[in-house]
């Protein structure tokens, strides 16, 4: 037998939920609130009227109303949610940027192509152990040119046109000159070596497209006990593989340093080709980017190293060579102009 | 060294080789080819008869001539050249002849058909230097035994040869001979010498008196011919001079040249009636004037080699004969000279007097010295066979050289450890011995080769490994890397502050450049202002541009910034490290110049760049390299120059010493370099990178909070900010932090003061502050300010 309250209450439930059903905003929500649900509202207040209830029937009418009252909170805080959900959407929404404006970026400084290969060279040869010798610009005649078999008056002088600061300084026409010093600063206690001397040097040239009387080698010095022109050509691929592709391979070619015998000429399969012959190899396939060879026993034994004890190899790359068959540079007097309009193409570090 | 095809091919067997397949090879082996050049070419060509010659009608130089080719009769043919006339043997490309620069069609010329073209030897593609001024005016006239209807022209010519070009090294200049050459070939296709062998008859003893004064001629060799007949060289002759680009002159010239190119032996010829006496002595102690054949007088000094005839200069020593002894169009008797010279003599004379000729380059290169005797032989085989003189003495020489053969000896194990091969000792003997060597056995283990007289290069074992692995070639070797220790390499910590450092500057948006070290004197008065070191100059630089080692990066870094406006790029942010010597010096710097305007970093603001941001720069590369800022100074810079703004620049001090400077430009410098405004740095990085740097120490946070309070106050413009913050700091222990926040001069603000706005930041270790200790302190602070620089507080 259901009493007045309880019918009372079944009725509110069903006007309560019709009405919100119409509250479309924070304000309908509110007066709902206070019209069923606040201390005041109605539904809310029916618990207050439990005293005129019987007493054998206050248990059973506290829970309708209870579950009534429960019933309407829920669907009213469920409503609440909604409707706070659709304002923040609609805020977002409103807040949409143009993201196609460009971002805050932290510029970052170009780099001079002549710096990225020197890096790049020098993580290669520091990932395989080697040191990185810094030799000076300013030479004697003994360090670029004696120690290295190169005696006064040698023919092979001619190979390279020396600028000359008095009648036995110069500027280093190689960066091999590092070869002769290491060698020697270390020839009291002789210990293997394995460096490299990235650097600049000079020839009297006059400057052209490929011709520059200041430019940048890096040499490289390997010295032990059982070194042959097997390790030389097993490095120089390593290095090849890792500065020009895991597919590039290498070929030798006699030639002559003074300072090494054997020497070789060393060509690399055309990075831009695959070796099939384009103009970036002149057809041939293969690119010569390095001379090197096995140090002359003279220069070992000049230098403080007992040649029937140690033997090593050498190589110099030369930097703007890399770079310029890398990047396709077509002139090398480009390192030298910084023009912001050619450096701005290398980002990098 | 030209090598001609034709004439290696008589020299060597090159049955079933192209120039190509030898040129790669030679290639591989140390002797780069690097080009073939034909002598002539061209395709559709016949000898032709000129049987009518008339003057075209329309036309005041051409004439129409109508010429039998044989089999392919009678063509009209236009034709140009002065030189046309009936009865000539000429050459005429047929219609289809592709010629070098041509390609020839029937065709009418003003009117008259035109069927081929009678032509040069310089529309063939011979060498304009080769050629006459008479072969250069017109066509080529043929003798007049030219068989008509000949097809092929270029052989008929001796032109039907190539040149490979091969490019000497300083090591083989036995490769400037034909004959070396040869032995190369023969040794690399393992092909037959064809080398002719030695056979004179009569010769007379004859007394002629050669001597050396000197060890710098330690051997000389004459022999003297009488009765030569001079005249024009045979065709062969021409041919193989023509091939080698070298021009006939006459027999007894074309011999000397003709036996230098095959056994790079120099010759010298003298006209035995112009010689004081009989005799040819070598002195290097003449000081006095030389007429040289060439018709210069050149200057002698002690040293110069001489030849000499009764005390009288005949010869400058391996360059040139004197002007008095040489050979003319009457000479009947000659002397032939075969001797060695000091190279290092021939090349200090030959630079000096800037004198040379074929025979002083191959003295500088090195020549082979033993075979004097076989040259003067092979040369008077020679004028035998073409001048057919009637008298020739035997040899006159003078020798001190040892003409024993060099032995090298090498063990098999040297080798293939060196070379990382794995070689029988039978694969190296075949292989050295068609090197050219001679094996004499073994001793022990050693393998001993006797090493050919042309080969001065070779000296030891070392240079038989190379022979060795450059005639089986490089593909023989297996790749292995090296085995060895393990240790701890790397970047020095030097290397890695510097690495840190270009990092930093290139995060900062600053670009690293590359610039010459060779400056001009102009600018290398720029910028003098951190080394005083005396200048490195050039003794032979190539233009005054390029003359002076610079001591200061800044100018060259300036340039770029000039440059740069100039391209409508002037916003710029440069920087450089590099090396600077002098005398007494060896440092290296660091610059940074910028330019126009800076862009905050995250922002798209952008201001002027000025002071504060070289300044920040500066602070940046003392914590990017951990430097202790207490350890460098900043100081006003001391001395007066137009380089610096004198209000905006300081000196960097490490101690007493001047390490470095930074500052905006001075207008005048400015101007000059037409910048509209600069902050530029420049700093010896090396002073920086050598410095001790401290270990970092944490230390733990404090557990109280901080406060900050921040003050207004005007005070006078040359108070410096450094002043105001050491004495904040003192007026009371709490005081931690000053710093500034907002600076103002003008308007508003009285004549000579600035508004200066400060925050303080106050805290204690120990406990949280109260407020009356903060209001104390703030007040010492205003209290402190107020009396050391009369500031007026303003909030």
């Amino acid at each position: 037998m259901e009493n007045e309250l309880i019918k009372k209450g079944r009725e509110l439930r069903e006007k309560a939920k019709e009405d919100l059903a119409k509250a479309l905003d924070q304000l309908g929500l509110d007066s709902f609130y206070a019209t069923y649900l606040s201390k005041k509202g109605s539904l809310r207040g029916l618990l207050g009227n439990m005293k005129d209830v019987a007493p054998e029937e206050r248990g059973e009418t506290g829970s309708a109303i209870n579950s009534f009252f429960r019933e309407i909170n829920d669907a009213y805080e469920t409503r609440k949610k909604r409707l706070e959900e659709e304002k923040r959407q609609k805020k977002l929404e409103s807040e949409t940027i143009d993201i196609s404006l460009p971002g805050r970026k932290p510029q970052t400084g170009f780099i001079n192509p002549y710096h990225l290969i020197i890096d790049e060279v020098t993580d290669i040869f520091i990932s395989m152990g080697y040191e990185v010798v810094e030799g000076r610009d300013v030479e004697t005649d003994l360090y670029n040119f004696e120690l290295l078999n190169v005696p006064k008056d040698h023919p092979s002088r001619d190979m390279q046109d020396t600028f000359y600061l008095n009648a036995d300084k110069l500027l280093r026409t190689q960066t091999s000159a590092a070869q002769a010093h290491t060698m020697r600063e270390r020839s009291s206690d002789p210990k293997p070596i394995r460096m490299i001397c990235p650097g600049k040097a000079y020839r009297r040239d006059d400057d052209d497209q490929t011709h520059s009387h200041q430019f940048a080698q890096i040499e490289g010095l390997v010295v032990d006990k059982d070194i042959s022109i097997a390790n030389l050509k097993a490095t120089l691929e390593l290095f090849a593989k890792k500065m020009f592709g895991e597919k590039r391979e290498i070929r030798l070619r006699s030639s002559y340093f003074p300072f090494t015998e054997p020497s070789v000429e060393v060509d690399v399969s055309c990075f831009a080709c695959g070796g099939k012959g384009c103009s970036t190899c002149k057809g041939t396939g293969w690119i010569e980017i390095l001379g090197a060879g096995m140090v002359n026993p003279k220069v070992l034994r000049d230098c403080g190293y007992d040649p029937e004890v140690w033997t090593g190899f050498a190589f110099g790359v030369g930097v703007e060579r890399v770079a310029m068959l890398r990047y396709g540079i077509d002139d090398i007097r480009r390192f030298y102009s910084d023009d912001l309009r050619f450096l701005s193409d290398f980002t990098g570090k | 060294m030209n090598v001609s095809y034709n004439w290696l091919s008589k020299l060597v067997d090159l049955e079933g080789l192209t120039p190509e397949t030898v040129a790669e090879k030679l290639t591989f082996a140390g002797a780069e080819v690097e080009g073939i050049s034909h002598l002539a070419s061209g395709t559709n060509l016949v000898i032709g008869e000129i049987i009518s010659c008339i003057d075209h009608p329309d036309s005041d130089h051409l004439h129409v001539l109508q010429v039998d080719e044989g089999k392919y009769g009678v063509n009209h043919i236009v034709c140009g050249a002065p030189n046309a006339r009936k009865g000539l043997k000429v050459i005429v490309a047929r219609p289809g002849a592709k010629l070098p620069e041509v390609e020839i069609k029937p065709s009418k010329i003003r009117g008259q058909e035109s069927n081929g073209m009678c032509c040069s030897l310089l529309e063939l593609g011979v060498e304009k230097k080769m050629l006459s001024e008479y072969q250069l005016a017109g066509i080529e006239e043929l003798p007049a035994d030219a068989p008509v209807g000949e097809e092929n022209v270029l052989g008929y010519l001796g032109l039907d040869d190539c040149v490979l070009e091969v490019s000497v090294l300083p090591n083989r200049p036995d490769l400037n001979a034909m004959e070396n050459v040869a032995r190369e070939v023969s040794c690399l296709f393992s092909r037959e010498l064809r080398l002719g062998a030695i056979k004179e008859e009569n010769l007379k003893e004859e007394s002629f008196l050669v001597d050396s004064a000197t060890p710098k001629c330690p051997q000389f060799s004459a022999r003297v011919y009488r009765g030569v007949k001079n005249g024009p060289s045979p065709l062969w002759l021409k041919r193989v001079l023509n091939a080698e680009g070298v021009r006939s002159i006459d027999k007894i010239v074309d011999i000397g040249n003709y036996i230098m190119l095959l056994t790079g032996q120099p010759l010298n010829m003298y006209d035995e009636d112009k010689l004081a006496k009989k005799e040819l002595v070598v002195v290097d102690d003449y000081e006095g004037k030389f007429l040289a054949m060439d018709g210069n007088e050149y200057e002698l000094t002690k040293g110069d080699l001489l030849v000499t005839s009764g005390k009288r200069p005949v010869c400058l020593a391996g360059i040139m004969t004197a002007d008095a002894a040489r050979i003319d169009e009457n000479t009947k008797n000659i002397v032939v000279e075969a001797a060695n010279f000091d190279y290092a003599s021939i090349r200090h004379t030959s630079n000096r007097l800037g004198l040379s000729s074929d025979s002083s380059s191959r003295f500088c290169k090195g020549i082979n010295p033993h075979q004097a005797e076989y040259v003067q032989a092979l040369t008077g085989m020679l004028l035998k066979e073409l001048c057919d003189y009637e008298i020739g003495t035997t040899t006159s020489n003078y020798d001190t050289l040892s003409h024993e053969r060099k032995v090298v000896e090498v063990t098999l194990d040297y080798l293939n450890k060196r070379l990382g091969t794995a070689f029988l000792e039978e694969e190296v003997i075949s292989c050295l011995t068609r090197d050219h060597m001679v094996y004499l056995g073994k001793d022990k283990d050693c393998l001993r080769f006797e090493i050919p007289a042309h080969r001065i290069d070779i000296e030891g074992k070392a240079d038989l490994s190379e022979e060795l692995i450059r005639l089986e070639g490089y593909d023989k070797v297996q790749s292995t890397l090296p085995f060895v220790e393990l240790s701890c390499t790397g970047l020095t910590p030097s290397q890695k502050k510097q690495r840190d450092l270009r990092h930093y500057l290139l995060h900062c948006g600053i670009s690293e450049i590359l610039t010459y070290t060779l400056i001009s004197k102009d600018a290398f008065s720029r910028f003098a202002l951190l080394h005083k070191e005396e200048p490195y100059v050039l003794s032979n630089p190539l233009t005054t541009d390029r003359e002076i080692v610079r001591t200061s990066l800044m100018e060259s870094a300036l340039q770029v910034a000039s440059y740069n406006k100039n391209h409508q790029n002037k916003d710029l942010a440069l920087f450089e490290i590099s090396d600077v010597d002098g005398i007494n010096l060896s440092s290296r710097d660091l610059v940074i110049v910028l330019t126009g305007n800076v862009f905050e970093q995250g922002s798209m603001k952008s201001h002027p760049a000025d002071f504060y941001d070289v300044k920040g720069l500066y602070e940046g590369i003392l914590s990017i390299l951990n430097v202790n800022p207490n350890r460098v100074q900043i100081r006003r810079f001391e001395e007066r120059n137009e380089e610096l703004h004198p209000g905006k620049s300081v000196g960097v001090y490490l101690g007493k010493k001047l390490i470095g400077y930074f500052g905006e430009l001075h207008p005048v410098a400015l101007d000059r370099l037409g910048l509209d405004n600069a902050a530029v740095l420049e700093l010896d990085v090396n002073e920086l990178y050598e410095l001790r740097t401290s270990e970092i120490k944490a230390k733990a946070p404090s557990r109280f909070p901080t406060v900050s309070r921040d003050l207004a106050f005007l005070v006078d413009k040359k108070v410096s900010f450094s002043d105001i913050e050491r004495e904040a700091l003192r007026a009371d222990p709490l005081i931690k932090k000053v710093v500034p926040f907002d600076l103002y001069e003008g308007k508003g603000i009285p004549e000579g003061k600035k508004s200066l706005a400060i925050s303080i930041t106050l805290g204690s270790n120990e406990r949280t502050l109260k407020e009356e200790e903060i209001t104390l302190a703030t007040k010492k602070v205003m209290d402190t300010l107020s009396r050391k620089f009369l500031a007026e507080i303003r909030g």
